[in-house]
């Protein structure tokens, strides 16, 4: 007979708590045992902290040392000797207009974005029982507010009128119609007096509309930022150049692609038809080849189309986006786990399949779309394989990871170290914030993924 | 409102399971079905070929005149209510009983009215602006049944509507949608595996297994003239008693032996078996626990008994015997009827005394397990 | 052996049970393979002897409509009414046709099937200052490919509209009415919907995935590197060469170096996938641990190397390490080493140091997943354990770890094989490096095939041989996957969690 005793029973039954949490607390004495392994885990816990983060304040500690006064290359030791420097910054934006731009362009914008938003609240107020007046008053006040936008930019910044800016000027437009319509969906949705009417209406709370607001005025400030970008009327210095190309590339895809995976998904997913069996083995046969094997072929059929070198980042979002429906895993995944009867119910109410996508599964599956979207805007910020074989030698269409790797790789990088931190110190910020504010999003998509498989 | 018509539907899966057997079925206009049996017997399928979610293989189905065999879900005219409601779970109790006449652009003000009265039929007014989440299990199921009833739908399918509710919530459910039915004077088709709700609900009741249809009926004759040993067995609470027993063609009529005991049929009996040409054979023999009598003294003509268990459900007892060759015996005594005495001679492995008369027998061929004079 | 008899043996008992029942099978698995592939060539055999059969009677029960159909597409479609397919139908054969007959013979569909065969045989030559240009093999490999998909393509579409011919004369027939273009165009958004859906992403996959992994395949057969390089040179159909020249061991072949390359590719994948898997497990266990507090920011602080784009966290760290890096550096000034650490310059340092560096990557990503199962671990079964007399390790290895490793089974499958391509850590790390004249092909002692493959084609431009190294990692990867996935349906006797 084992001389175990049985603990005693005080089990604790609480929904929150973790797993191993009441691990030990029945047979030990609970507190000085308890204390001593807690406190062993938070010194691991602090000591990994700063491994893990060093590498990361070395990064920026060494963006600041001076490439002209001090040395560009790497050296022994960690803080600069002649005092902090911003030289490496400002070599990265050296011969551009990118200050004066950046602040003309973004007054211009808050600009626009004040005067959109206030025009949809006060359409929203409106209080007009009419759509259709409403959705016209919406695109008048879109075309009043593009339009003052294009007049500011012409005038403030001297953005000259040529055929490709007048090509990028439609393709603005058009983004800004699809914002304004999902806008104009979702804003202006206003209760109406009906549905006020009824019992358990709750009315829209003040800080509910001021957040609504708030994010509305955000939205179309950023929309007016990324089309200043496109429009692109400054001069850019080398690196500004690699940031923008990313920008877009990184931009294009993450719509393009979040559209494709979406419906390869669903349709994978919630659709039943002859060859779906089909189609999923020969993607996992197809996924089972190194991605890098076809890198030659895809760079000779994109130079048939005339995607490489000076093309390059057209052809690169084409690269990202052609083949990514081969990443249905996660979200069909997701998809699977919502109920059919949902897709039934809504069917049997009289919804075609694209109705009930748009109107049912969409809105359901937000996590996922979020999830989607971030990784596909991460993964051209970090590639250096297709982006280098694609713009081969044609330096004004690298994108960062391309160039900032030849400035430590290929260039004499004990000249450009510092300005490869100071350049990576710019990347990692805008990304890592991005990532931290949708962490929660991230952890459900590779969690879920994981364990489905 | 609409009838429905099944001619010789079959259901055959893609790893050819075969779901559903030659159905035929008229359900007429404004009648009230319920599709009874265990699970896998092919009830839900049925109705989902109905409904338009599963391909007809063969046969024809008719809502109406028109043959929609191969008619999209949503121009069949019929509203569904699913067994775990299937509500939007991102938008309000108002909208997503507003889902489907959105869908077919109607106007603001029609919607509102639709929804509001429905609502108020139901009792769900007050949670209108609230979303599913915050609704109880009951009150889902209240939704889910507005949003099939705004349509005004020709035909209305619920498919095991009320087995996700506890058991108080089930009986309260069950009267209204009786209640409802009155209101909302359509066709409805009732699934379900719970054989009071089909007692309770249906005009008509369809029993089957294993993708047949076993007995179609009223649920009095369904209960009384069970054509074949399942039926008989599913339904009916407590089930029906089977005995061993012989079938013995004699000079005066008919008579059974069961368990050394002599029982001889009744005229009418006696005449459908005659009729039959039915021989002296083995059959299995069928009494209901609510139609069998207790002695506690024996009696020439009853059977000796053993108590096994005896339940005490309040009104009534429900009292488990075994027989002298093992048969297990269920019978239902009121309990107003007992003296203290008596009660206390119901204990475990006491001798009881069980007689039926003739009409309440029920004879089955072990064989085909049909009934010998109704199957 | 009956299942009471299985339970009663002990753990390696099971396991060598186990072992012996998979190798027992495996010839009875392989002859069920081939008999699977047999049966499915038979039925393809048999489909298309039925294809024929159907396509006799439909021409002699169909009506000229019908009939005519068979050489102009789309022409009884859009006879009956249907004239959004017929138009269809006969826009594809006319682009088909323009493709394969073009007027300017030189680069149809025509002429590059005619040389598939020799990929070509007019050399490019100098005349005086002018360069006359041949053949170019490249292109005519390539296209010969496209020609031959749509071909298929042709063949398909063009049974489908005589299907469509016979499907609609018997619709006509019993009387109901033919769907109408717009019908057609509804129907997209509705019961076609999954075509609206897959169209271009298939379409992309096909062209830009599919047609190249065919492509490589076969110049995985050809001569093509550079010393062949189109459009100066010709290069041509070589037969199994390359794949002979990657694997035997002659002097002169890189049979060595593969080898070399594939153990240190498998030992890599090995450590990444469960070094990471068990350290991330430990760090989440610690992190949820009762008692702990800050776990937010904990977590938020080791996400950071998921968070920050690798080329600059790689970059950066690969640069820490190097002989005059911060970290030599730093060493040796306050005088721990005298001459710097050799971490990207000795073959075992750099394995070691990779790995390491890796963990630093991984475990942050292991540490999310674990957080997420562990927390969905039903608490009875830990309190059933307690009740039972176990002790926390106890706990851990009882419920824990088998929970976790049935939950996660199939993710470390993948785990596995995505880091035999793990390309970005190799890559940004050391390059390969440090190289050796004893691996032929550039190879470096930390290359994995898939970084060696990337030389290959960027640096050497030796194609061929890229493309066969490319052929053997699909077959690597292949090979696990069928294993493991046949392997997985034994364990689940004991792991059943469900």
């Amino acid at each position: 007979m084992s001389k175990k005793q049985i603990p005693e029973v005080d089990i604790v039954v609480d929904e929150k708590a973790g797993v191993i949490r009441e691990v030990k607390q029945a047979t030990r004495s609970k507190s000085g045992h308890e204390r001593r392994v807690n406190t062993s885990i938070y010194i691991i816990l602090v000591i990994m902290s700063i491994i893990w983060l060093a590498p990361f304040v070395f990064l920026v500690f060494q963006s600041f040392r001076s490439y002209k006064l001090e040395s560009g290359g790497m050296v022994d030791y960690l803080l600069p000797k002649n005092g902090w420097s911003l030289d490496n910054y400002r070599f990265l934006f050296e011969g551009s207009n990118f200050f004066p731009w950046w602040g003309t362009t973004l007054l211009i914008a808050a600009l626009c974005a004040a005067v959109l938003t206030l025009a949809t609240v006060m359409i929203k107020r409106l209080g007009s029982e009419n759509r259709h007046m409403k959705t016209l008053l919406t695109v008048l006040a879109l075309v009043v507010g593009y339009g003052l936008f294009i007049a500011l930019m012409v005038r403030l910044l001297g953005l000259a009128v040529s055929a490709e800016i007048a090509g990028k000027l439609v393709l603005s437009a058009l983004l800004l119609l699809i914002a304004g319509y999902i806008v104009a969906r979702f804003y202006l949705k206003q209760d109406s007096r009906l549905l006020r009417s009824i019992p358990g209406y709750e009315k829209e709370k003040t800080s509910d509309v001021v957040k609504k607001v708030i994010a509305l005025f955000a939205e179309f400030a950023v929309i007016f930022a990324i089309l200043a970008c496109i429009l692109k009327p400054m001069t850019a210095s080398q690196y500004l150049n690699w940031y923008g190309n990313t920008l877009t590339v990184a931009l294009f895809t993450a719509v393009i692609q979040t559209v494709i995976v979406l419906s390869v998904s669903y349709a994978l997913s919630r659709l039943r038809f002859r060859g779906r069996k089909l189609i999923m083995n020969v993607v996992l046969v197809l996924g089972m080849f190194p991605g890098f094997l076809t890198m030659i072929t895809l760079y000779f059929l994109l130079k048939q189309l005339g995607l490489t070198q000076s093309g390059a980042i057209p052809g690169m979002i084409l690269i990202y986006c052609a083949s990514s429906g081969m990443g249905y895993y996660i979200s069909k995944g997701f998809f699977d786990t919502i109920p059919k009867s949902l897709d039934e119910s809504a069917r049997i109410d009289g919804a075609t399949r694209f109705q009930v996508f748009l109107k049912i599964i969409m809105p359901l599956a937000k996590p996922i779309v979020i999830y989607t979207i971030l990784m596909a805007f991460m993964a051209p910020w970090g590639d250096y394989v297709f982006a280098s074989y694609i713009a081969f030698g044609s330096e004004p269409n690298f994108n960062v990871a391309v160039g900032l790797y030849r400035w430590v790789n290929v260039n004499d990088y004990q000249g450009y170290f510092t300005r490869f931190c100071a350049g990576g110190v710019l990347v990692a910020l805008p990304i890592t914030a991005l990532f931290l504010a949708l962490q929660k999003y991230y952890v459900e998509g590779v969690t879920g993924g994981a364990v489905k498989g | 409102m609409a009838s429905v018509t099944l001619e010789h539907v079959k259901k055959i899966y893609d790893n050819n399971v075969v779901a559903v057997h030659d159905f035929n079925l008229e359900i007429k206009d404004k009648e009230f079905v319920v599709f009874v049996g265990p699970s896998g017997c092919g009830k839900s399928t049925t109705l989902r070929m109905i409904a338009g979610l599963e391909d007809i293989s063969e046969g024809v189905l008719r809502i109406g005149d028109r043959v929609v065999n191969d008619v999209e879900p949503k121009d069949r005219d019929i509203a569904m209510v699913f067994q775990n409601y299937a509500l939007y779970p991102h938008i309000t109790v108002y909208e997503n009983m507003a889902f489907s006449l959105r869908l077919r652009r109607m106007d603001n003000e029609e919607v509102h009215k639709r929804v509001v009265q429905a609502a108020d039929i139901l009792g769900i007014t007050e949670y209108l602006g609230r979303k599913p989440k915050q609704l109880s299990g009951g009150q889902r199921q209240r939704v889910a049944i507005g949003r099939a009833i705004v349509r005004n739908p020709a035909v209305f399918l619920m498919d095991e509507p009320l087995s996700n509710l506890d058991a108080k919530l089930r009986n309260q459910m069950r009267a209204e949608i009786i209640l409802l039915r009155k209101r909302v004077d359509t066709t409805f088709v009732y699934v379900t595996h719970d054989q009071t709700e089909a007692m309770t609900l249906g005009d008509r009741i369809v029993v089957m297994k294993d993708g047949y249809i076993q007995q179609v009926g009223t649920p009095q004759q369904v209960f009384d003239t069970p054509t074949n040993l399942f039926v008989a067995g599913f339904i009916g609470s407590p089930q029906m008693n089977f005995l061993k027993a012989r079938l013995e063609k004699g000079a005066n009529g008919y008579q059974v032996n069961v368990l050394g005991v002599q029982l001889p049929l009744n005229a009418e009996q006696n005449a459908a078996l005659t009729e039959r040409g039915v021989l002296s054979q083995d059959i299995t023999l069928g009494v209901r626990p609510e139609h069998t009598s207790v002695l506690f003294e024996k009696t020439a003509g009853a059977i000796e008994c053993e108590i096994n268990v005896n339940e005490m459900m309040g009104s009534e007892l429900h009292l488990h015997l075994s027989s002298q060759n093992g048969d297990r015996i269920i019978v239902r005594l009121p309990t107003v009827d007992l003296s203290a005495e008596q009660r206390s001679r119901l204990a475990y492995g006491n001798k009881m005394y069980i007689t039926f008369p003739a009409k309440v027998m029920h004879l089955f061929d072990p064989k085909t397990e049909k009934n010998l004079i109704f199957g | 052996m009956t299942d009471l008899e299985y339970l009663k043996l002990s753990k390696p008992a099971k396991l060598i049970f186990r072992i012996h029942q998979f190798f027992k099978n495996l010839p009875g698995m392989a002859w069920n393979g081939l008999k699977g592939l047999g049966l499915a060539i038979a039925r393809l055999f048999g489909g298309l002897g039925k294809s024929v059969a159907d396509l006799v009677t439909t021409f002699k029960d169909g009506d000229w409509k019908t009939r005519l159909s068979y050489l102009i597409m789309g022409f009884g479609s859009a006879a009956r009414g249907q004239w959004g397919r017929g138009l269809l139908f006969f826009l594809f054969q006319t682009v088909f046709n323009v493709y394969m007959f073009m007027p300017n013979a030189a680069f149809s569909g025509c002429y590059y099937l005619g040389k598939l065969s020799t990929l070509g045989t007019v050399e490019t030559y100098k005349e005086g200052r002018r360069t006359v240009y041949g053949d170019n093999s490249f292109f005519i490999l390539l296209y010969g490919v496209l020609t031959i998909f749509f071909i298929l393509a042709f063949i398909y579409t063009w049974r489908l509209n005589v299907k469509q011919n016979r499907i609609s004369e018997q619709i006509l027939k019993s009387g109901h009415r033919l769907k109408s273009t717009r019908d057609d165009v509804k129907s997209l958004a509705d019961e076609q919907f999954h075509k609206t859906l897959l169209a271009l992403p298939t379409l992309g996959v096909l062209i830009f995935t599919a047609l190249p992994i065919l492509f490589m395949i076969l110049v995985a057969f050809t001569n093509f590197d550079s010393t062949h390089q189109p459009p100066g040179k010709l290069f041509t159909w070589v037969g199994w060469d390359n794949f002979h020249t990657l694997l035997s061991t002659d002097t002169a072949s890189y049979g060595n170096t593969f080898s070399q390359v594939l153990l240190w590719t498998l030992i890599w994948a090995f450590f990444a996938t469960f070094l990471n898997y068990f350290l991330g497990m430990l760090v989440a266990i610690m992190i949820n641990k009762k008692g702990i507090k800050l776990k937010k920011m904990w977590r938020t602080i080791l996400v950071m190397t998921i968070a920050i784009p690798q080329f600059v966290s790689l970059l950066y760290v690969s640069k820490m390490f190097a002989a005059d890096g911060l970290i030599n550096g730093a060493l040796m000034r306050w005088g721990w080493i005298s001459s710097p650490l050799p971490f990207w310059t000795d073959p075992h340092w750099a394995r070691v140091t990779i790995i390491v560096i890796n963990v630093w990557i991984g475990i942050p990503y292991l540490m999310l997943i674990a957080t997420g199962i562990l927390m969905n671990i039903p608490a009875d079964l830990y309190e059933s354990a307690r009740i039972d007399g176990a002790n926390a390790f106890q706990m851990y290895q009882k419920i824990t770890l088998p929970y976790m490793l049935f939950v996660t089974g199939p993710y470390l499958l993948t785990s596995f094989t995505g880091n035999i391509n793990n390309f970005n850590v190799i890559f940004l790390l050391s390059g390969g490096k440090p190289l050796s004249l004893e691996l032929s092909g550039n190879a470096g002692y930390t290359d994995l095939l898939i970084t060696w493959l990337y030389k290959m084609t960027v640096n050497d431009t030796n194609y061929k041989l890229a493309a066969v190294m490319g052929i053997l990692v699909f077959v690597v990867t292949a090979v696990i996957n069928l294993i493991v996935y046949n392997m997985i349906p034994s364990v689940k006797n004991e792991e059943d969690f469900q």
